[in-house]
């Protein structure tokens, strides 16, 4: 029996389609992507299909190259902070932390405590706020539309809480060199902790809304299984490596910012609904991470209370750091966001390398893929919540 | 074929708790906000289309230094300390990705980020936007400036007489 | 034949009327061009009553869809956005009728009027209300097995679809047609079972007979304990018949693009999309008609034929409602998970009501059962 004829005996319903399997048929090559309503962007995947089957699939990427690494060699260390905001784009205060924490590292910087807390709270509110499009672009590739505007109604309160202490709503560039921007506006405190409230009833909601569908269980679960061997060899980080049960979480086991003064739980896959490390597994991962975030929220909230020290530190006007070299890894909602830059002494970095946490867990859906239905495809690309502008960069 | 049909009780069981939530979504008060009848609150630090205060300005051109996709061009002249000569401030909203960037290094705190936001053009030449209240040099200026000539001038021609009056002692003396 | 139903023999009256005016005597025109005459007539107004009623649906759907997910929906053209869908009727109208490049030309142009047509016939053998006096429906063909005609005309259907998805050279198109066939095909089955067990009850294949059956509240859906299950097996197979979701596999957007209809533009397009409609108004009148007394409310809407037509409008946007309702909150199944609980769900389900209710029927359990209850 082939390998593909394994996997479709696992699943008792689909017996009807290896009785079909005897039956002779054209396999055709068909192109996903570009321009499609559920690549997430403009990945394109080359699918050899076997009627509903896929056998092969090859994942082509760079319709969204932008050139960002190379433009962080020729920009000035401070001016390279926008850009990173485009990456990805979805968890864009990410992806500041993490490139000024690599240019901190490489500077020496001390950052005061308000500002790492700050940090630490606009970081994780942006987590939940990555994970509720994770959440609600799962479902329209499920097939259910309703779950994405839920998503959306939750998610717009929270751009409205980041333009109160930035300025803006998707493009942020808020944690700078030094710290952070602003200092959170008055009240801003008691808007969050009442939106985490309400959020947290929502999350129930769209558990019985999506989450716990039969219907949405079914499509998601047993598919796409990755196994953890499987997680080491292609390089797995963030909920693709806890959705197949391995517990590595950057902010737990490599604390920075001082997360390890925070409590709060790093979920696994459990397999509950089927297969340890399918869709639905790390689907779920997500789902609690939200809350787990809100929880560290919370928590900052309280020690922001009484911390010191002002929003930023002094960072001097023209930023030289002396030669070397430094590399950052922070936990982005997708996994492990790296930067590494470095340094000759000049005022740009002499090389910026960033490592990408879509990109690399994209590289699996080679190996996911085939033996897969198309409306599986589907669901399995979902489940690596990739931001295309960040694979490609 | 048991399980089947167990699995399509689980089923329809939970997709009538899907729809008791939508219906209930269904009743609540929808979250749109009717954009050009009904506008949104915009916060203190939005950071909208720049305004430049361009009395407390001083053309040390440092926002263009600090913009990273050089979209703020500045063209002023000094004739004389204190005055400025302005010829050009535009800001190309073609390029500005609004990172407020341009904000921070300013020495007296005169550009700023506002709260306008609606600024589609039909040309990207229209995009280019220029910031000067006034160009050449400010008519407040300009009255200073004309004091000071003046002043020149009546000392100028003060000095003369003085010169004229000295020669004439001179030639009497 | 034709002559006999109602609104034939409406349509000759008037006619005869209209020519009378002018003093013509209608017999002069020989009957067989007199029958293809009326027949254009009743078809032309049922074309357009379900055109304005697709235009209706459309305005649900939007509203509806919107305000479950939290948003407004159309608001802007006409009252309460009614008049949207008319203007996107007219956008479709003025848009170009783009046929790509290996298309086969005459199926591609040929397939939405294939779909839409078969539809449309269909409705002819739907009564829309009742005439107590005489004792017939109110309905275009008037025929005995009317259900049988309808199930048989919905099935060309899907050659159109197939047509559509294969005439477009498109993959996406090809994928589309063939879900449809497999899945239109294989709920046929358990439609057709669900459908024979108020025809057993009642005894005949004609609709109005059914409607006449269950004057004064005396509706089928509780003539018997299995008649709910049917009518719940009757609605799910419904819904993959009109390729709703969530079995909208045929044009699944989150997978085939837009499936068979992916290449098609302008009017052509929006046969597809009247289509749609049209075959959810046809499921929801016979299931109306067949479970839920048609033009029947308990028998207060006493012998007019208005009122009744009136009701069972009102039961048809309420099962499309619920339909609007079902779309916007589950997610789409499978294609393998659509084709198991066709075969190995309702099939069986439907098989198991069909000889359940037969024998519930034969051995008169109902009058049992009260005659029980009703002892001292």
């Amino acid at each position: 029996m082939s390998e593909r004829e394994i996997r479709l005996q696992d699943d008792i319903d689909r017996d009807v389609l290896i009785g079909a399997g005897d039956i002779a048929t054209d396999e055709m090559y068909i192109n996903m992507g570009p321009q499609h309503p559920s690549t997430h962007g403009v990945l394109r995947v080359l699918l050899r299909t076997d009627g509903e089957i896929v056998t092969e699939a090859h994942p082509h990427i760079g319709y969204l190259h932008r050139c960002a690494e190379k433009i962080g060699e020729c920009l000035d260390y401070v001016k390279f902070q926008p850009y990173t905001d485009r990456m990805d784009y979805l968890a864009a205060m990410n992806n500041n932390l993490g490139y000024a924490m690599v240019v901190e590292s490489l500077a020496g910087l001390e950052i005061p405590e308000r500002a790492t807390l700050l940090r630490i709270i606009i970081v994780e509110l942006n987590r939940i706020a990555s994970h509720l499009i994770a959440f609600g672009t799962y479902g329209l590739d499920s097939g259910a539309m309703t779950p994405f505007f839920h998503a959306w109604r939750e998610r717009e309160e929270m751009l409205t809480l980041f333009e109160k202490i930035c300025g803006a709503r998707l493009t942020y560039n808020y944690v700078c060199i030094g710290g952070v921007v602003n200092d959170a506006p008055e009240g801003w405190k008691d808007k969050v902790l009442d939106f985490l409230d309400r959020f947290e009833k929502r999350w129930t909601e769209y558990n019985n809304l999506l989450s716990y569908n039969r219907i949405f269980i079914r499509r998601s679960a047993n598919i796409g299984v990755i196994t953890p061997e499987e997680c080491y060899d292609y390089g797995l980080t963030g909920p693709m490596l806890r959705g197949s049960g391995i517990s590595w979480d950057l902010r737990r086991d490599r604390p920075y910012l001082g997360y390890d003064r925070f409590d709060f739980d790093v979920p696994v896959g459990q397999g509950e609904m089927g297969t340890l490390g399918d869709c639905w597994d790390r689907y779920w991962v997500r789902m609690v991470e939200m809350k787990e975030s809100a929880k560290i929220v919370r928590q900052a909230f309280d020690l922001l209370e009484t911390a010191e020290g002002s929003h930023k530190a002094k960072v001097p006007k023209v930023f030289k750091p002396k030669v070397g070299e430094a590399y950052v890894g922070i936990e982005n909602p997708r996994g492990e966001l790296g930067f590494y830059v470095l340094s000759d002494g000049s005022k740009n970095a002499y090389r910026l390398r960033v490592r990408g946490p879509s990109f690399c867990n994209l590289s699996i859906l080679e190996k996911l893929l085939p033996g897969t239905m198309i409306a599986d495809a589907v669901m399995v690309i979902g489940s690596t919540d990739i931001v295309l502008g960040e694979v490609d960069r | 074929m048991v399980e089947t049909f167990k699995d399509f009780g689980f089923a329809v069981q939970t997709a009538v708790k899907g729809m008791v939530i939508t219906l209930k979504t269904f009743f609540d008060k929808p979250v749109t906000l009717q954009y050009p009848d009904q506008r949104p609150e915009i916060d203190e630090r939005f950071r909208g289309i720049h305004y430049l205060e361009q009395e407390k300005c001083i053309s040390c051109k440092v926002c263009a230094l600090a913009c990273p996709v050089d979209c703020i061009h500045i063209e002023s002249e000094l004739p004389e300390k204190g005055l400025y000569d302005w010829a050009r401030f535009d800001i190309d909203y073609g390029l500005c990705m609004f990172c407020e960037l341009c904000c921070f290094p300013c020495p007296t705190d005169c550009i700023h980020m506002g709260k306008e936001f609606d600024f589609s053009r039909y040309s990207r030449m229209d995009l280019v936007r220029n910031m000067l209240t006034w160009e050449g040099i400010s008519s407040a200026q300009k009255k200073e400036v004309d004091a000071i000539a003046a002043e020149k001038a009546a000392k100028k021609a003060a000095a003369a007489d003085k010169k004229k009056a000295e020669g004439g002692d001179k030639k009497e003396g | 034949m034709f002559e006999q139903s109602t609104v034939i023999r409406a349509i000759h009256s008037t006619f005869e009327w209209l020519l009378g005016l002018v003093g013509v005597d209608i017999e002069i025109i020989p009957e067989s061009i007199r029958v293809v005459l009326y027949g254009l007539v009743a078809a032309g107004g049922l074309m357009s009553g379900i055109a304005l009623s697709v235009m209706l649906y459309v305005w649900m759907e939007r509203r509806i869809a919107g305000r479950i997910q939290a948003r407004c929906g159309p608001n802007r053209v006409g009252p309460f956005g009614l008049l949207q869908t008319l203007a996107d009727t007219f956008k479709l109208l003025r848009k170009e009728d783009i046929i790509p490049t290996g298309a086969n030309k005459f199926l591609f142009a040929f397939a939405p009027m294939i779909v839409l047509a078969g539809v449309v016939a269909a409705f002819a053998a739907v009564p829309f209300s009742y005439d107590t006096e005489t004792g017939e429906g109110i309905m275009v063909a008037d025929i005995d097995l009317g259900i049988f005609l309808i199930t048989s005309i919905i099935a060309t259907e899907v050659i159109g679809v197939i047509m559509a998805g294969w005439a477009s050279n498109n993959k996406w198109s090809l994928y589309g047609a063939m879900r449809e066939a497999a899945q239109v095909v294989s709920y046929e089955i358990p439609l057709g079972l669900s459908v024979l067990v108020p025809v057993m009850i009642v005894g005949s294949l004609s609709l109005a007979d059914a409607t006449a059956d269950q004057l004064g509240g005396n509706w089928l859906l509780w003539r018997s304990p299995f008649m709910p299950v049917v009518f719940f097996i009757f609605y799910v197979a419904g819904l993959a018949g009109c390729k709703r979701a969530p079995f909208d596999l045929p044009e699944a957007e989150s997978e085939l693009v837009a499936g068979f209809h992916t290449e098609y533009s302008g009017l052509r397009f929006s046969f597809f999309f009247m289509e749609e409609y049209a075959s959810m108004t046809l499921i929801s009148a016979i299931g109306a008609i067949f479970f839920f007394g048609g033009g029947d409310l308990f028998g207060l809407q006493g012998d007019s034929a208005i009122l009744m037509f009136l009701i069972l409008i009102v039961k048809i946007l309420i099962s499309i409602s619920v339909m609007i309702w079902i779309r916007w909150t589950l997610p789409r199944l499978r294609v393998d998970q659509v084709m198991t609980l066709g075969y190995k769900v309702l099939t069986p389900l439907a098989f198991f009501m069909l000889l359940g209710a037969t024998i519930w029927d034969l051995t008169d359990a109902n009058e049992r059962i009260l005659g029980f209850l009703r002892r001292p």
